[in-house]
């Protein structure tokens, strides 16, 4: 009888696999030592993976993430940071700031060419400037280049913009900006054209091959207009599933994955074989939670409420139980070590006692004895609201905890994303929000605090009205000289600190694991973080993975 | 017969509209559009660019207006372009001036789910008649016994747990399968035979895995079809005259127990076309189901419509179907609908 015997067969595998679901992997790729140093050689193939798709390689008109992370490997820029997050040439070799600051031109590096031999000149850099702040095109990233009062190209090495008034951001925003190619472009729709799926550009990697769903596969560009990378081939895997990807990261069939703080500091290192060809790195991300007070709500108009609160959270047990310690407590939107962070802010300190005479200044008292403060007979009482996010909602938890030991009412809500935004964002109706910002490597946050961008939409949803800050961020908008805009910005991270619109809760740590057959990393990681330098990666010959497979 | 079938199809078409209203409605009574996902909570981009891609779309006109501009393009059969994914086609390709071919998202997803849920059926039905058969036969002995326990736990493993663990083992621990995705990444340097084989291991799991889990239900049927029948007076006739055992089974019984199997069978032809998100997303396998679910999340109304509408389309087609299957498998049926 056939089919008794597969009854048999699988529910022998079944046992078999519940009683055996964790034995150790025995492939004989254990046996090379990934250790060993080896000369540098160009060659070879990096895998990579990540979890959606791009929807197109335009990167100003796509928008998301896995579209940029492509792109920039194809795409230059007029600028770009170094390992320091200080401005340097992309495609120029120098750029001049008017006396007036008001026009900025830009050199272009001799000889420049796209991957498919035409010249890359500055008809090309204002024809992207163009097509960003052409109104048919709707580029969400527009705003900035809108500034630009006129774009002339002089010669075809030069590219000078001219702005109505000086734009500190500007700089920043041409680093932002991927310069296309005008011989394929002209005349073409950029919403439809077949080029976002076919692109051709001026860096390091070209696209050979992108199989829907699957996978994306450049290879070395020879016109590279920065020299050649390193590593022949990189391969990136579209594998939406976390889990999955990691255990293709175990299987050896990636290189290269970012982790959770749990896989960084429990599941990897509790693995000796995994160890063994895995390293691990941590850089500074690019974000921070906070949590922000709907400001045009009572009490939170209060600033001694606003403080109360803030001494009142014990942020280093969210880093510790919600980041596993992956992550650091910070004074001002500005990422730690760069020049735009004022090293001499200190983060308000847990301290309960401080909060609760704040709070008691500010009128609450416990009339009932309930354990929950009153102010005019009525309870202390709000909602957190969050999006659907792992560590919002946790950190959220342990907010509620501490704030219910000061006497606050705190209640939880997490909301799927469109909704969290088109109902209670844009609305306006909430109390506070647990959420996240980027730390720009541009000082100015003019759209997330002046108190002119608070529309439905806009990103001062918060609501915060501050004369100061207002005219610090419209002063910095109008330095461009460095040093002197440091002090602006130190100035505005202080008085904010101080006004505490929002509570710092964390910036969490970037995780990697990188296979070690990959060489050439920088450890610990520079302010840019360890992908800096990625064209100087390499893959020694003996540790490629053909050359392993065929051994 | 003929009356019958013209006025079945020609119901289809009202119906049709119906489900569409509804799930437009529907779709558009969550909060959010394409201008809200995550990507676009940037300070970097302005509520105004947001406001013209509204204008593009035309999510700023009143939903009844959107409504029926969809319905004009779907009267020529046009589903649209994805808002989402740089303005793909959401049905089926299309060729620009250049020569260009972009590859419409259903175009792309359902010939990949379709062939692993109808081999999946396929093995699911192998699998699940002789067992069903055994079961019924030995009924209460053991082999019936230990057949429910097995279907039983396959039934009640997540499937997820399941294809995760299984990954692990045949993937990590004895890298004897892939792990996740359709192809390797050298597949098109292949020859033929190489091919069908690479394809082949990377698709037994995602294949599998339902099979197992969606063994428990048809078992079932079969099993009780074959119990009721065995209890008609006609096999205990066909007893009485002497046939073989095997005949009174297999010529006798099965015919008439299977017949609820074709309503079951019709009943699923919908589901070939959509495919499980969570399979989907953990073997990396770019199908239906994570086309719709992502459409879903996205807001990208002309995807999700298109979807709903080709399933709705195929639901009432399989309703069809089975009937006329069930009016051919059976006289009685046949006559009734005759007369009506």
């Amino acid at each position: 009888m056939p089919p008794l015997f597969s009854l048999h067969n699988s529910s022998i595998l079944l046992l078999t696999l519940l009683i055996a679901g964790c034995g150790a992997p025995s492939d004989q790729q254990n046996q090379i030592d990934y250790n060993v140093s080896a000369p540098k050689a160009s060659g070879g193939t990096l895998i990579n993976a990540m979890t959606g798709e791009p929807s197109g390689l335009i990167s100003m008109i796509a928008g998301e993430s896995a579209s940029s992370a492509i792109s920039s490997n194809i795409f230059n820029s007029l600028l770009k940071y170094d390992k320091n997050l200080e401005l340097e040439g992309d495609l120029t070799e120098s750029w001049q700031i008017s006396t007036d600051q008001k026009t900025i031109t830009f050199k272009l590096k001799p000889n420049l060419k796209w991957a498919d031999n035409q010249p890359l000149t500055s008809a090309d850099v204002l024809f992207t400037w163009q097509a960003v702040t052409d109104e048919k095109n709707a580029s969400p990233y527009a705003s900035d280049f809108l500034l630009v009062k006129k774009a002339e190209i002089p010669d075809p090495q030069t590219f000078r913009v001219t702005y109505a008034q000086a734009y500190a951001p500007a700089l920043d925003s041409w680093a932002g900006l991927q310069i296309l190619p005008k011989h394929l472009l002209e005349g073409k729709d950029l919403h439809t054209t077949a080029f976002a799926r076919k692109p051709v550009g001026s860096n390091y990697y070209k696209l050979d091959n992108w199989k829907h769903g699957e996978h994306l596969m450049l290879s070395r560009n020879a016109n590279s207009v920065l020299g050649p990378a390193q590593i022949d081939n990189l391969v990136t895997r579209i594998i939406p599933d976390n889990s999955a990807q990691f255990l293709e990261l175990m299987a050896d069939n990636i290189d290269l994955m970012g982790l959770d703080p749990i896989k960084y500091s429990r599941i990897i290192p509790a693995r000796p074989e995994l160890l063994k060809k895995l390293a691990l790195y941590k850089e500074l991300g690019n974000s921070y939670t906070y949590m922000g007070f709907n400001l045009k709500h009572k009490p939170f108009d209060d600033v001694r409420v606003r403080r109360a609160i803030n001494y009142a959270i014990d942020k280093q047990e969210i880093i510790d139980g919600v980041y596993l310690g992956l992550g650091i407590n910070i004074a001002s939107p500005y990422k730690p070590g760069t020049r735009w962070s004022n090293p001499a802010l200190q983060p308000y300190p847990y301290d309960p006692a401080k909060a609760r005479a704040l709070l008691q200044e500010a009128g609450f008292n416990d009339s009932n004895s309930d354990g929950i403060l009153e102010r005019d007979g009525k309870p202390f009482s709000f909602e957190i609201i969050t999006n659907q996010n792992k560590e919002r909602e946790k950190s959220a938890v342990l907010i509620q905890r501490r704030l219910k030991e000061v006497g606050i009412d705190v209640r939880i809500r997490a909301i799927e994303w469109a909704s969290f935004i088109s109902r209670f964002i844009k609305t306006g109706d909430f109390d506070v929000v647990v959420l996240g910002w980027g730390l720009g490597l541009d000082p100015d946050q003019y759209n997330i605090w002046h108190s002119s961008q608070q529309a439905p939409g806009q990103f001062n949803f918060i609501g915060y009205n501050n004369p100061k800050i207002d005219a610090l961020l419209e002063q910095g908008r109008l330095e461009l000289n460095p040093d002197k805009r440091m002090v602006i910005y130190h100035k505005f991270a202080e008085i904010l600190l101080e006004d505490s619109p929002v509570i710092y809760l964390s910036a969490g740590y970037g995780l990697t694991a990188i296979h070690k057959r990959v060489k050439g990393i920088d450890d610990p990681a520079p302010p840019a973080g360890i992908g800096h330098n990625s064209q100087d990666w390499y893959i020694p010959q003996s540790l490629r993975r053909n050359e392993i497979n065929t051994q | 017969m003929i009356k019958y079938l013209v006025k079945r199809v020609l119901w289809m078409i009202p119906m049709l509209i119906g489900i569409s209203l509804i799930s437009f409605f529907i779709m558009h009574l969550a909060p959010g559009d394409i201008t809200n996902n995550e990507a676009a909570f940037n300070p970097k981009a302005s509520e105004e660019s947001r406001q013209k891609l509204r204008e593009m779309y035309h999510l700023d006109k009143p939903v009844i207006v959107q409504y029926g501009l969809w319905l004009k393009r779907m009267a020529t059969l046009d589903f649209g372009n994805s808002f989402a994914s740089h303005q793909k086609p959401v049905f089926w390709q299309t060729v620009d001036a250049d020569g260009n071919v972009t590859e419409g998202m259903i175009q792309q997803a359902l010939p990949i789910t379709l062939m692993i849920n109808v081999i999946g059926l396929v093995i699911t039905l192998a699998l699940a008649i002789p067992l069903g058969i055994i079961a019924a036969r030995k009924y209460q002995g053991w082999q019936d016994r230990s057949i429910t326990l097995f279907n039983f736990i396959g039934f009640s493993i997540p499937s997820f747990w399941l294809s995760l663990l299984l990954m692990y083992w045949l993937g990590v621990v004895h890298n004897w399968f892939p792990i996740s995705g359709l192809h390797s990444l050298n597949y098109d340097s292949l020859d033929t035979w190489h091919k069908i084989k690479d394809s082949f291991s990377h698709l037994w799991l995602p294949v599998i895995i339902p099979s197992i889990t969606g063994l428990a239900g048809i078992t079932l049927f079969v099993k009780n079809g074959m119990l009721d029948v065995l209890q008609q007076d006609y096999i205990t006739t066909a007893r009485a005259k002497g046939l073989g055992e095997r005949k009174v089974v297999y010529t006798h019984a099965l015919r008439n127990a299977l017949l609820p199997l074709i309503t079951i069978v019709g009943l699923s032809i919908p589901g070939l076309i959509g495919g499980s998100v969570i399979a989907e997303t953990i073997f990396a396998i770019p199908g239906m189901g994570k086309l719709f679910y992502d459409a879903v999340l996205m807001r990208d109304f002309p995807v999700v419509m298109g979807i709903l509408t080709i399933g709705s389309a195929l639901t009432l087609i399989g309703n069809l179907l089975a009937d006329v299957a069930y009016a051919w498998a059976d006289p009685r049926v046949r006559r009734g609908v005759a007369k009506a």
